[in-house]
């Protein structure tokens, strides 16, 4: 009987980096895969290359007794693979019936409105979608929504749906009503690619688990044959090791102070940074972090929640009022946020304080003492480019890095997030962002490091807390922490 | 975080030609090309109507620079596109697209001719100044108008200043059927303004002062936008949104402050037409300036100061279009022909990634 | 009575004409401020072609041709190189105009514009329905091009609503990432909208030259375009209520050119701004809930 679905050897590189190294994948009819994995593990590519959104380096696909190669997402479409995206694909003003004749042949060249709106009651029925196929999209919540790109996927008689990050936005309910749905579908013989970080939503629904690490396949097993300390372990790698660095102990006083701090997406929260303490967050991304890094940086209001600086309230402060106040804020989103690719080094030095001497005397600027300053920053963090007049899209991406490290901290901050800080970067500009965010800590400030990397963070702070589902899932002090438990608190509810 | 390869940007020209690689990658090369290729285009057009394009262009050069009278009647001719486009340049190099010049044009001279046509004759000597100053002022009003109605009402821009441009221009005629008309007159038309409130005019080449003025306020800008921390503010907006939030700069601030410049700037600009050149206000006696300007200021949003040749390019063109005709017989229209062409390949060649 | 609504109608047309064609720019995600331009195109090319062929239908061709070529100009300007909808519009408005004038004069020989002087087209009365008392002369008894505005309108609300094809267009000016994402090329369609919008501007240029008066001048379509744009906004974008608002800013202005008549003291300024005003009234009063395309002027972000 041929396979329903063989990957095998897949390979893809993009530039230097290796997503996928000789990946292998099997999927059989009526069958529930879980595909886990931390951020940067490959599963995303993974299912790109299935899909047909990229094409592999190396490898060979067979869906259905039939290769798979050099296709493009409606070739996929074509032949029975439906993927169902973290962002959803929906014409908001439209209604339901409408977003699904979209692009489809069968709806006919004049629409054939009411045969398709009875094929969507019909198939919402068989599967427990409950849609109605003239409400609005605009009309329907998050959960309904998503539930309008898996009507699609049956409708087109999709064999194999692949699903990627599903429950990444859902209310818990929802989460609920769509393991249901989903055993509906394996009920019917679909095969289902269920792509997720997250434990307990594996452990509920899925037959079998691949676990991916660092581009290959570091683990697999029938469901009622692995624990879950096991599949953490696999996804978080069991060689980590808490490196044992001297430094001083922490000593100062608060200095940061989070309480009940809510907003979209994030919260309620509550935490403390002291100074000299750095406050790792690790965790998947999509959890919170943005939300939480922007809302202390000032980028977004809160909806309830205080956050105190030194004794003094900044929740409703302004960027220009937290940045005085000692507030310093490393970006993740280095080409469109933290720099202006198309100004210059010594421009992109003063992006936070133009307004104020050295940058600017009265109504001008002082050019001369901008350059200056510019230079001597170059100098002090090693920024490599031609001369301070040098636009910032001509450097690497480390010496960018380095001009928002430079920036930041030559202000000698009260507090720094740093959010993604050594992300794409080489070992020698990592190293370089390290050893300048340890040296901030000596100074006193309270740092609170955001990571996707485990190891990152587990290298650079004092105390760990894990970010998940809009919150703290626990804290931890470095010394003596248990990656397991970690591996746990990241990968969903605890326990 | 997405796992996918960055999209890569290809530029068509140097797809094209290959060799060109390094001046297509240059805005002031794209624009050159942009330039030539649109000459070219319009020879094509004259000799395809059965003349020569060489001795077309050359009655056209002759036309605007033959003599200072000439040369003259050229600056004037520059001045209005010089005035709007650079507010409307620096409103672009901010992110702000304003398309209202038309109407903020008009109802400057409207500003214009009210004040010194009402101005209390003890203090004529200040006559000129008040008048251009009323110009601006009802310019900068006018922007404002539709400035609070994109900000409070959260429309877009570019739908408020265009539809209100229409407003304007028949606001105009409104006031010229009343209050500042002049009964009897044929067609709509205030009565001559006072002599003291006329610009002076440099007596060899007809030149009015209008020109001075509007290289002041385009160097002016330009000094602002590449040596204050406000111009400062107005360049990273115009890069990133994002970027200008992380860096505290406020969007609202930014965009009331191009817009009131800009609305002045054109104001005066239709100041400048009515108390240089006509010395009264006429129906119409805007049409074209505010739509052209917009187009003008595209090279200005690179460098305030190119809105300069720029405008001079345009104001030459149309000086020597009736010389053009009378001695070649091509139509004069043919050089609206050359400003469009040029226009669509500037605007293709100078398109910027967000 | 029936003169004044025959006035109405008459000077809705070429509005009604150019703004379907602006809906079907619009909704495929492409500001039309270009109409002005590819009306005038339409009516230059109409009467050209109409005196050079010596027939009315090769004037309508050649102004459907006329349109479509400044839609051309704005879909590769806007669409593939990602320029400014609305500057690009603007220019395209600006060369139009050079073009038109300047072959006018170039086909007398240069110097003065080619005198062409045609019949306007008369009407055609659909026998037995135009005996109809009152409505009868009204509607049945139009010329050809009022006919062709009419069917289009109706043709058009199908169109978008019953079609495939009109679904695709509609949902690339909403979302075009999605339509890329169910296999069509918003691209492709976007440039097809923009090139059909010029052709049936280009037609209402025609009802303005070729039916109605019989000669070209320049600029004659003056300012049409620009109202046709604020119509559909008040029409907030769909054909039947473009048509309606076309009417109703043709009726204001055929009732205050009467009441001029009559010696009451109705600014026709005024009147004549109130489409604008309410335009923008529309777009400020709808605010969140807001029908304009999602996705307008905002160019594609990919091939």
């Amino acid at each position: 009987m041929p396979a329903f679905l063989e990957m095998r050897g897949i390979v893809r590189r993009f530039g230097g980096v290796t997503a996928n190294d000789g990946v292998d994948l099997d999927l059989n009819e009526g069958e529930i895969l879980g595909l886990l994995g931390e951020n940067g593990s490959g599963k995303s590519t993974l299912m790109k290359v299935l899909f047909g959104m990229i094409a592999p380096d190396a490898g060979r696909i067979v869906f259905r007794g039939r290769p798979l190669s050099g296709h493009r997402p409606s070739d996929a479409m074509a032949a029975g693979i439906a993927m169902i995206h973290q962002h959803f694909m929906l014409i908001e003003a439209m209604s339901v019936v409408e977003n699904v004749m979209l692009g489809w042949p069968a709806a006919g060249r004049i629409l054939k409105r009411a045969e398709m709106a009875q094929r969507v009651r019909e198939a919402s029925h068989r599967f427990g979608l409950d849609l109605d196929p003239d409400a609005m999209v605009a009309d329907l919540p998050l959960g309904r929504r998503q539930r309008v790109e898996i009507l699609k996927a049956v409708l087109r008689e999709a064999h194999l749906l692949i699903l990627d990050e599903p429950t990444s936005n859902l209310a818990p309910s929802e989460v609920a009503d769509l393991l249901t749905i989903l055993r509906r579908l394996r009920s019917e013989g679909k095969g289902i690619v269920f792509i997720t970080h997250k434990l307990p939503e594996v452990l509920e629904v899925c037959d079998r688990v691949v676990v991916l690490r660092a581009a290959r396949v570091s683990g697999g097993a029938p469901i009622g044959e692995v624990t879950k300390a096991q599949l953490a372990e696999m996804m978080v790698g069991r060689d980590v090791t808490v490196p044992h660095a001297e430094r001083s102990p922490t000593k100062g006083l608060v200095r940061l102070r989070v309480d009940r701090l809510e907003g979209p997406g994030l919260g309620p929260l509550s935490f403390e940074v002291r100074g000299g303490e750095i406050l790792g967050v690790a965790g998947v991304d999509g959890n919170g972090q943005i939300e939480l890094a922007e809302t202390l940086a000032g980028l977004r209001r809160p909806r309830a929640g205080a956050v105190t600086l030194d004794g003094h309230d900044i929740t409703h402060a302004a960027v220009g009022a937290r940045t005085k106040a000692g507030v310093a804020y490393m970006p993740a989103d280095r080409s469109s946020t933290a720099l202006v690719r198309s100004l210059s080094i010594a421009e992109n030095l003063m992006l936070r304080d133009s307004h104020e001497p050295p940058c600017a005397q009265g109504m001008f600027l002082s050019v001369g003492e901008l350059q200056d300053k510019a230079r001597r920053l170059m100098k002090e963090y090693d920024i490599r480019g031609q001369g301070p007049k040098t636009p910032a899209a001509r450097l690497s991406g480390g010496n960018q890095q380095k001009i928002v490290v430079a920036r930041e901290l030559d202000r000698r901050p009260a507090v720094l997030i740093a959010h993604q800080a050594a992300w794409g970067l080489d070992p020698g500009a990592t190293r370089f962002v390290l050893e300048r965010v340890l040296a901030l800590r000596e100074d006193g400030a309270a740092i609170l490091y955001f990571s996707s990397e485990l190891e990152e963070v587990l290298e650079v702070a004092d105390r760990v807390a894990v970010m998940a589902n809009r919150g703290f899932a626990g804290v931890t002090m470095r010394e003596g922490a248990d990656i397991g438990q970690i591996g746990l608190w990241m990968s969903g509810r605890a326990g | 975080m997405t796992d996918s390869a960055p999209r890569a940007q290809s530029s068509r020209l140097a797809y094209v030609w290959p060799l060109r690689l390094r001046l297509a990658d240059s805005m002031a090369g794209r624009v050159a090309a942009a330039a030539a290729l649109s000459v070219v285009a319009s020879a094509l057009l004259v000799a395809l109507s059965g003349h020569n394009p060489f001795a077309a262009f050359a009655a056209m050069l002759k036309g605007a620079l033959g003599s200072p009278h000439q040369v003259g009647f050229a600056l004037n001719r520059a001045t209005p596109y010089l005035l709007a486009g650079s507010g409307v340049a620096l409103c672009f190099r901010a992110g702000v697209i304003n398309i209202g010049a038309e109407g903020q044009i008009a109802l400057g001279g409207v500003g214009a001719a009210a004040l010194a046509l009402h101005f209390p004759a003890s203090l004529s000597v200040l006559a000129a100044v008040a008048a251009l100053a009323g110009g601006a002022l009802f310019g900068a009003l006018w922007a404002a108008l539709a400035t609070a109605i994109h900000l409070g009402r959260r429309v877009h821009e570019v739908l408020t200043t265009l539809l209100l441009n229409f407003v304007a221009l028949l606001l105009v005629q409104q006031t010229l059927a009343g209050p500042l008309g002049q009964f009897g007159a044929g067609f709509l038309q205030s009565p001559e303004l006072p002599r003291a409130a006329w610009l002076w005019k440099v007596p060899e080449f007809g030149a009015h002062a209008g020109f001075p003025i509007a290289l002041v306020a385009a160097a002016t800008l330009s000094l602002t936008v590449w040596r204050t921390p406000f111009g400062f503010s107005l360049r990273v907006a115009g890069s990133s949104r994002r970027a200008a939030a992380y860096a505290g700069f406020s969007a609202p601030a930014i965009t009331w402050s191009v817009m009131l410049i800009a609305g002045a700037l054109a104001g005066l600009a239709g100041a400048v037409e009515v108390l240089g050149v006509q010395h009264r206000l006429i129906e119409g006696f805007s049409l074209g300036f505010g739509f052209k300007a917009v187009t003008v200021a595209l090279l200005g949003a690179l460098e305030p100061l190119a809105v300069v040749p720029a405008a001079l390019f345009v104001g030459m063109l149309e000086a020597g279009a009736q010389s053009m005709q009378r001695q070649i017989g091509v139509p004069s229209a043919l050089v609206i022909v050359i400003e469009g062409i040029t226009m669509l390949f500037v605007l293709a060649a100078t398109v910027r990634r967000a | 009575m029936i003169d004044f609504l025959a006035a109405a109608i008459r000077i809705a047309t070429p509005l009604l004409l150019a703004a379907l064609g602006g809906i079907l720019s619009e909704r495929a995600g492409v500001f039309a401020v270009g109409l002005e331009g590819m009306m005038l195109m339409g009516a230059f090319a109409s009467i050209v072609g109409a005196w050079a062929a010596h027939s009315a239908l090769a004037g309508v061709l050649l102004a459907l041709v006329g349109g479509a070529t400044i839609g051309v100009v704005v879909a590769i300007v806007t669409v593939r190189f990602r320029a400014d909808n609305m500057v690009t519009g603007l220019t395209a408005n600006i060369l139009a105009a050079g073009l038109t004038s300047y072959l006018l004069r170039a086909l007398a020989g240069g110097g003065r514009p080619l005198a062409i002087h045609l019949t306007p087209l008369p009407p055609w009365p659909i026998p037995k329905l135009d005996q109809i008392p009152v409505v009868g002369p009204l509607l049945f008894s139009l010329p050809p091009l009022t006919y062709l505005a009419i069917v289009g309108c109706v043709g058009l609300e199908a169109f978008l609503l019953r079609t495939r094809a009109g679904l695709t267009l509609r949902a690339t000016g909403e979302n075009p990432e999605a339509v890329f994402a169910s296999g069509a090329e918003p691209m492709r369609v976007r440039v097809l909208a923009v090139v059909a919008c010029g052709a049936v501007a280009g037609l209402g240029g025609a009802v303005l030259s070729l039916q109605q008066v019989g000669t070209f001048t320049d600029g004659m379509t003056g300012g049409r375009g620009y109202l046709a744009l604020a119509s559909l906004i008040v029409a907030r974008w769909n054909p039947i209520g473009a048509a309606l608002a076309c009417l109703a800013f043709g009726a204001a202005e055929a009732f205050e050119l009467r009441l001029q008549g009559f010696g009451v003291p109705v600014s026709s300024y005024i009147v004549q701004m109130a489409p604008y005003v309410v335009a923008l009234a529309v777009l400020a009063g709808l605010g969140r809930s807001s029908r304009m395309p999602a996705s307008i002027g905002q160019p594609l972000q990919w091939d």
